[in-house]
């Protein structure tokens, strides 16, 4: 497995389970030694790096790792405690996902999505350069995930670099800068998830459209589409229900590239 | 700080758990317990007790503690935390024989024994309790469930508790002082039934090496099996 991910980035590593995104994440955040072959992380050899490696980076697993018997405030505190970078605004982070009215209710109360969005939070609260988030959005209503992808987002803006595994096509299409998809160790793809959604897509148009009552479609070469009488025809003399271009979505290109459906 | 930040983690976190408020209750008891024995069993019994709390009872609070901080995952937050393991370690021993410590105190105080060496009595419940914390991460690294830590504890409980029986004296039964846990019993029993500071001085700074020791071989276990799971 040969890749790289640049400063400022969202990379995405998409995957079925077992096909070695945690165990490739797992030798980058440093849990296991013994690899062979060269890992570079923030300039240095993984194996080389000590424990203020973590002051640098923010890692929210796919499952809640809180304190369940303290409050939301009390579960930064104590992790927050631990880094040299101190959390300015605490009250700020949680109102952002929306806990702020519950900051002193015992995470025992809180629901998976709460969880979840107090544990992204409380990975990102040092202020890490690189982010490792898996699965970020699992759990989430729309409007809470929505704000997540936001805060994410923003991290990029920010210049921090985001390591993004997901089974979630829509959200690593929303996210991603870049997209490597693996299979049973392999990376089989790498590239924008625009330019693959094209490469792998069909170069027409669909359009839907309605005559004498009845709904039709009919596809369109995209080359030299705008002086193909028939496509011309067709938008001047009906009625168009739809119009969509053939680029393929990331789960075509998935089970196109391995056969395999998404886990 | 981080040591000081994650000693009060734990602290918090043994108090929302409910396990000082079971120091309090067995304190209370083995105090209501001793008040009724008469005076000769009564002058064995209470350095035994002190003793079987950090020793036995810290054991199994140990136990519990790491299994539900494996339960809930924050071990995995603190393993990619700057948190060092040692740290870690260190924080669980500091935490836990300040409850020691103070249960010591409070059973001796108020079990009103006559004559005590108060600064004994701290230093020896000091070690025992990291003799047997450390143990109990060691017992622990490899255990996912109660059943498994208890099944694994009971050969250490015999290693290191049967050798105390030597104490009631046959010949050469000092070689036993060899155990770790016979050194720091000995220690607890002279800071009730008065001990020579010689042999006192030799029996703590034996225990503090061996303590040493055994952090080492701890941090080196602990991240082996929790940190490192290659």
């Amino acid at each position: 497995m040969n890749f790289d991910v640049q400063e400022g980035e969202v990379f995405g590593f998409l995957g079925p389970s077992g096909a070695g995104k945690t165990t490739t994440q797992r030798l980058i955040i440093g849990l296991l030694r013994n690899y062979n072959g060269k890992i570079e992380v923030l300039g240095k050899e993984r194996s080389n790096w000590g424990k203020d490696f973590y002051e640098q980076i923010g890692v929210a697993f796919d499952f809640p790792n809180l304190y369940i018997k303290l409050t939301a405030r009390e579960n930064l505190q104590l992790i927050g405690a631990y880094y040299k970078n101190k959390a300015e605004k605490p009250d700020e982070m949680l109102d952002r996902v929306g806990l702020l009215p519950e900051k002193n209710v015992r995470v025992e109360n809180f629901s998976k999505g709460m969880k979840m969005r107090l544990n992204f939070i409380r990975s990102i609260m040092h202020n890490p350069r690189l982010m490792f988030f898996d699965e970020p959005t699992s759990g989430l209503d729309p409007v809470n995930a929505h704000i997540i992808k936001e805060i994410i987002l923003e991290q990029k803006k920010a210049g921090k670099t985001v390591f993004l595994t997901t089974h979630n096509m829509t959200v690593a299409e929303q996210l991603c800068d870049r997209v490597a998809f693996i299979v049973d160790g392999k990376i089989v793809t790498i590239g924008s998830p625009k330019d693959l959604m094209i490469e792998h897509g069909k170069r027409v148009v669909k359009v839907e459209y309605q005559k004498n009552g009845t709904l039709l479609d009919q596809d369109f070469e995209l080359k030299d589409i705008g002086n193909n009488s028939g496509f011309l025809n067709i938008l001047k003399t009906s009625e168009i229900k739809t119009i969509h271009s053939g680029e393929a979505t990331l789960e075509d290109i998935f089970i196109k590239l391995t056969g395999r459906n998404l886990l | 700080m981080r040591l000081l930040s994650a000693t009060w983690a734990d602290m918090r976190f043994q108090l929302k758990h409910g396990f000082y408020l079971v120091y309090v209750i067995i304190t209370i008891t083995y105090l209501i317990v001793l008040s009724f024995l008469p005076e000769n069993i009564f002058s064995v019994t209470l350095p035994l007790v002190v003793f079987s709390d950090p020793s036995v009872l810290g054991l199994f609070f140990i136990g519990g503690i790491i299994l539900l901080e494996k339960g809930q995952g924050v071990l995995m937050v603190l393993v990619v935390s700057p948190l060092r393991s040692q740290e870690y370690i260190l924080a669980k021993v500091i935490s836990l024989t300040i409850i020691s410590v103070l249960a010591a105190l409070a059973i001796t105080f108020f079990g009103q024994y006559p004559t005590v060496n108060w600064l004994l009595i701290i230093i020896s419940t000091i070690i025992t309790s990291a003799i047997f914390t450390l143990l109990g991460i060691i017992i622990n690294a490899g255990c996912n469930t109660v059943n498994q830590y208890m099944l694994k504890t009971i050969p250490y409980m015999l290693l290191f508790l049967l050798p105390c029986l030597s104490l009631v004296g046959f010949p050469y039964s000092w070689l036993f002082t060899i155990f770790p846990s016979v050194a720091a019993l000995k220690l607890m029993l002279g800071a009730y039934h008065g001990i020579y500071w010689v042999e006192a001085t030799a029996l703590t700074a034996y225990l503090l090496g061996f303590c040493y020791l055994l952090l080492r071989l701890t941090v080196k276990i602990f991240e082996k099996e929790i940190v490192f799971q290659d």
